[in-house]
């Protein structure tokens, strides 16, 4: 029996704990008990920010990395976090588990650092909660104070809004004296942080969302372990995106219809509006390019791989509906 | 030599400080008079905050302003008592050396993979690293300046509580 | 290796070295240092040295350096740098000088005002340390330089400090949220009426203090005329104005309580060269002290944050939880292991720590039980406040230390402390027994 120290920076509540006690759950099964874990949450022994040398040092054997804390060494997995118009929490987690398992170029990238791709995450669509202004069109976005997310908050600023700096969650009170006018989330972490007590509208844009955070895992301590409990670890890191699709899914629908309850106006971009967006957004994928490039991958390349992939579960989710539905 | 070094690391803090101060208030006057804002603002603050709070380590152990509970070290003979700083002092010695080392570590190693920050200036992770370094470094050479220093003046008989740390400071 | 043994023999080890004298940054970083070390030799169940080196170098870095390089926190230097240049400026001995003619009939008047003056900086700050870094700069020394007892003058402001959290708004109710998915805001309004609660207390016991020992407070001066005391009212204006400023800039969305701080060393600036009292040199002199004291509470906080990841990995809290769990205890039996388990851990560590490592593990007990999360918050934040005026690791008591200097020692402090941690306690106690005074608030809105 080995017992794996897992270092988790969010706190042990919402979909994305759950997915991720699954994953711990279907290892210890498929290992038939021989892989157990220690989870330590709220980042107890590694913050967001020190998440990457923390699992390639060992302090934990495996851990959730959020790559935007990592844009450098992570840069092919920030694909995840681009606004591609790509904004189903499920796809985007299967083109992405695609393409970080398959893609020998990142699993080599990986290595080097003493990595190894196990599974991905989702925080799912980015979509944004006003108090007093309400996004009903592009042209509203011009002279709001905005809390943003990655390149959704840098495009926001490209169409005229000023960011404020805050923590996500500093947010809820930032709303509520008015210092924000809107603060860009997901719909989930929007109603578990109660933003639905202070903002009025919330507008989906179906835009994009932030998918680029997974499980590595010390690449040391997974040679280490037999063969058959490291299959163990990748099949249930395959797993992940059904578990998270499903329970984020709920979640964001159960999220919206809390803050409905609340007497929070929905609102639905038009399509000429969110394609404004996207257009918006266009300047930040190619500069990614040019970081891919930059550090030795082919950008393009990834970014039409990841298109492709995006497109083959966009149509089997079409074909036959979600996992948990078929 | 060591102590106008202390000086010019705590001069470098308190620009450190002024340059918070000036960065965050700027960034308020610009948003709440012109809609903007200074990019990278919070990157660029925590960066200070480590230059601010971590330069002033040797500087501060030169002052022995190290915080400490006194009750039963005040209750000991003079000498056992002095004796029990130099103890600090080398526990401090151990409890830095790790901390050295995993810096020297980080710094090179951001250095070495060109690591950023995320946002529009992308700025570099390795001067807030570097910095850390620098003062926890300074830090140790002070410490076991002191060590050998204060083992001296008791073995020559004299009291460590007879020096003027205030000049330091 | 049994890692609770191992958490267990750290702790001993820390009350040694701290009686030892060892500055409190080095014994916690260095014990964490070299416990951490050894829960790595020992993974595979053999010493293996070599395999620790790199786990433990990464974990004292990351767990320091993530401490320090941040951008809420650096409302701390910048709360400190305020009272510092506040001080030069002669605004904090104005608004004393206010205090004592206008208190001067009530004995301990003053240090009643400066209690009362750290619960109307907590609505502010959000955070007890904050509180206590920039009440204690203001309140301690000018409290001293009247006459007041050390022990008083500086256990009040230190023990008024930790009513930053409980008092809306606060960074530990936000995190509480999050790790049991209540409502913030009901959060916000548990913690109003125990806050007061709390303020009230130690009022009460400065009161008694002053009553029983006349000479811990300064003789009253005899009762001035209305108009030379409107005089020294009128002459506090820069403070009262830096309060507007901030309670304004915060509620009415200008800035957040980080940006406050910055904002408030400008705007103190301004005045102070606007009055002619501040020169560039007593700026500077007012910075190389704040860049000292920042530095030596920081050192203490990064230290803590390394035990608690040491802590983390021992896994000695969750342990504690599971008996807790296993002994299938009655409600009151339950609550009161609970206030024993954050009692203790509140010795050592600092109240984020210390929920990061217990709230997921305890919080499902509770709920199991049936109990209410929104008060049993409350009851979390009061217990968490008390620990950072518990001896041997205090943080609101180091800060304080810090800032009086040499003037007076901590165990001097922590003696002052222990009539307000009295209170404290029969406070807890009323918050347990009776729930309704968390929910009173929240359950009427
Ligand atoms: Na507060
Ligand atoms: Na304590």
């Amino acid at each position: 029996e080995t017992t794996l120290i897992f270092g988790e920076a969010g706190p042990n509540r919402g979909a994305r704990a759950a997915a991720l006690t699954q994953f711990t759950e279907d290892a210890t099964r498929l290992s038939e008990g021989d892989l157990q874990f220690d989870i330590q949450w709220g980042g107890a022994l590694f913050k967001a920010g020190a998440a990457l040398s923390g699992i390639a040092d060992g302090v934990a054997d495996l851990g959730t990395v959020i790559s935007v804390y990592f844009p450098q060494e992570m840069v092919a997995y920030g694909i995840a976090d681009l606004p591609l118009k790509n904004d189903d929490a499920w796809v985007g987690m299967k083109a992405t588990d695609d393409l970080m398992r398959n893609n020998a170029g990142i699993t080599n990238s990986l290595a080097d650092m003493n990595l190894v791709y196990l599974g991905t995450f989702t925080t799912s669509a980015v979509h944004i909660g006003c108090k007093g202004a309400a996004i009903r069109s592009v042209d509203d976005i011009k002279g709001l104070k905005v809390r943003g997310v990655g390149a959704y908050g840098k495009a926001f600023q490209d169409l005229g809004a000023t960011m404020v700096p805050m923590s996500v969650y500093d947010a809820y009170q930032g709303l509520d004296s008015g210092l924000l006018d809107c603060s860009q989330g997901y719909s989930y972490a929007t109603a578990a942080l109660k933003q639905q007590e202070v903002i009025n509208s919330y507008t989906l844009l179906n835009w994009g969302q932030v998918g680029a955070l997974g499980i590595l895992m010390n690449k040391d301590a997974f040679d280490a372990l037999s063969e058959a409990d490291q299959q163990a670890l990748l099949k249930a890191g395959e797993a992940m995106p059904d578990t998270l699709g499903e329970l984020i899914t709920i979640d964001n629908d159960k999220a919206v219809q809390t803050m409905k309850d609340a007497g929070v106006e929905i609102i639905t971009l038009p399509d000429a509006d969110r394609e404004k967006l996207v257009t918006a957004g266009a300047p930040y994928i190619d500069a990614w390019i040019e970081q891919a490039n930059a550090a030795g991958l082919d950008g393009a390349a990834l970014l039409t791989e990841y298109r492709d992939l995006i497109a083959k579960y966009e149509a089997e989710r079409a074909e036959q509906g979600y996992p948990w539905t078929r | 030599m060591l102590r106008r070094i202390e000086r010019l690391l705590v001069d470098l803090s308190i620009a450190a400080v002024l340059g918070l101060c000036a960065l965050i208030t700027a960034n308020v006057l610009l948003r709440a008079l012109f809609n903007a804002g200074i990019p990278d603002s919070t990157v660029l603050v925590a960066e200070l905050m480590v230059a601010a709070v971590v330069l002033p380590l040797a500087a501060t152990t030169t002052a022995r302003a190290h915080i400490a509970v006194e009750l039963v070290a005040n209750r000991l003979p003079p000498r056992v008592g002095d004796a029990l700083i130099v103890l600090g002092s080398v526990f401090g010695l151990i409890a830095l050396a790790p901390l050295i080392w995993a810096g020297w570590r980080e710094a090179t190693g951001v250095i070495e993979k060109g690591s950023f920050f995320y946002g529009e200036l992308q700025l570099p992770k390795w001067p807030g690293r570097v910095i850390f370094l620098i003062g926890m470094v300074i830090c140790w050479v002070r410490l076991a300046l002191m060590v050998v220093t204060d083992i001296r003046t008791l073995r020559a008989g004299g009291r460590l509580a007879d020096q003027h740390p205030e000049e330091a400071a | 290796m049994d890692g609770t043994l191992v958490g267990l023999v750290a702790f001993a080890a820390l009350i040694l070295l701290l009686g030892l004298r060892v500055p409190i940054a080095f014994a916690l970083a260095g014990v964490a240092t070299i416990g951490t070390f050894v829960m790595f030799a020992f993974r595979t169940g053999a010493f293996s040295p070599d395999r620790a080196f790199r786990p433990t170098a990464s974990l004292v870095f990351s767990n320091s350096f993530d401490l320090i390089h941040s951008y809420d926190l650096s409302m701390i230097p910048l709360f400190v740098a305020l009272g510092h240049i506040a001080y030069r400026a002669e605004i904090t001995t104005k608004i004393y000088h206010a205090a004592r003619v206008w208190l001067s009939a009530i004995p301990g008047g003053v240090a009643m005002a400066s209690v009362m003056g750290c619960a109307g900086f907590s609505a502010i700050t959000g955070s007890s340390i904050a509180c206590a870094s920039t009440m204690g700069r203001i309140c301690a020394p000018e409290m001293l330089s009247m006459g007041y007892d050390k022990r008083l003058a500086t256990a009040s402001v230190a023990a008024g400090g930790t009513l930053g959290s409980l008092i809306p708004p606060s960074v530990l109710f936000i995190i509480y949220g999050i790790f049991t998915e209540t409502s913030i805001s009901s959060l916000f309004l548990a913690g109003i009426l125990p806050g007061l609660i709390s303020l009230l207390g130690f009022l009460l016991v400065i009161w008694l203090w002053v009553l029983r020992d006349p000479g811990a407070a300064p003789a009253g001066v005899d009762t001035l005329p209305l108009g030379q005391r409107l005089k020294a009212a009128l002459e506090a204006w820069p403070a009262v104005l830096l309060f507007v400023i901030i309670v304004g800039g915060i509620y009415g969305g200008i800035f957040t309580a980080t940006e406050a701080a910055a904002v408030c060393v400008a705007v103190t600036l301004l005045i102070g060269f606007a009055q002619r009292r501040l020169t560039w040199r007593a700026v500077i002199e007012s910075l190389r002290e704040t860049v000292v004291q920042t530095t030596s509470i920081f050192i203490i906080a990064a230290g803590a944050k390394i035990f608690v990841a040491f802590i983390a990995l021992t896994g000695v809290a969750g342990d504690i939880v599971g008996a807790v769990q296993a002994a299938d205890l009655s409600i009151p039996l339950l609550m009161l292991a609970i206030a024993a388990i954050y009692l203790l851990l509140g010795m050592f560590l600092d109240p984020i720590g210390i929920m990061v490592l217990t709230l997921p593990l305890l919080v499902p007990l509770v709920e199991g039980y049936g109990l209410d999360l929104i008060w049993f918050g409350v009851v979390v934040i009061k217990l968490l406040e008390i620990g950072l005026i518990t001896p041997p690791v205090g943080l609101n008591v180091f800060v304080i230390a810090s800032v009086v200097g040499k003037e007076v020692p901590i165990d001097r402090i922590f003696s002052g402390i222990t009539r307000f941690l009295a209170v404290d306690v029969i406070v807890l106690a009323l918050l347990m027994a009776f729930p309704i005074l968390s929910l009173l608030i929240p359950n009427a809105m």
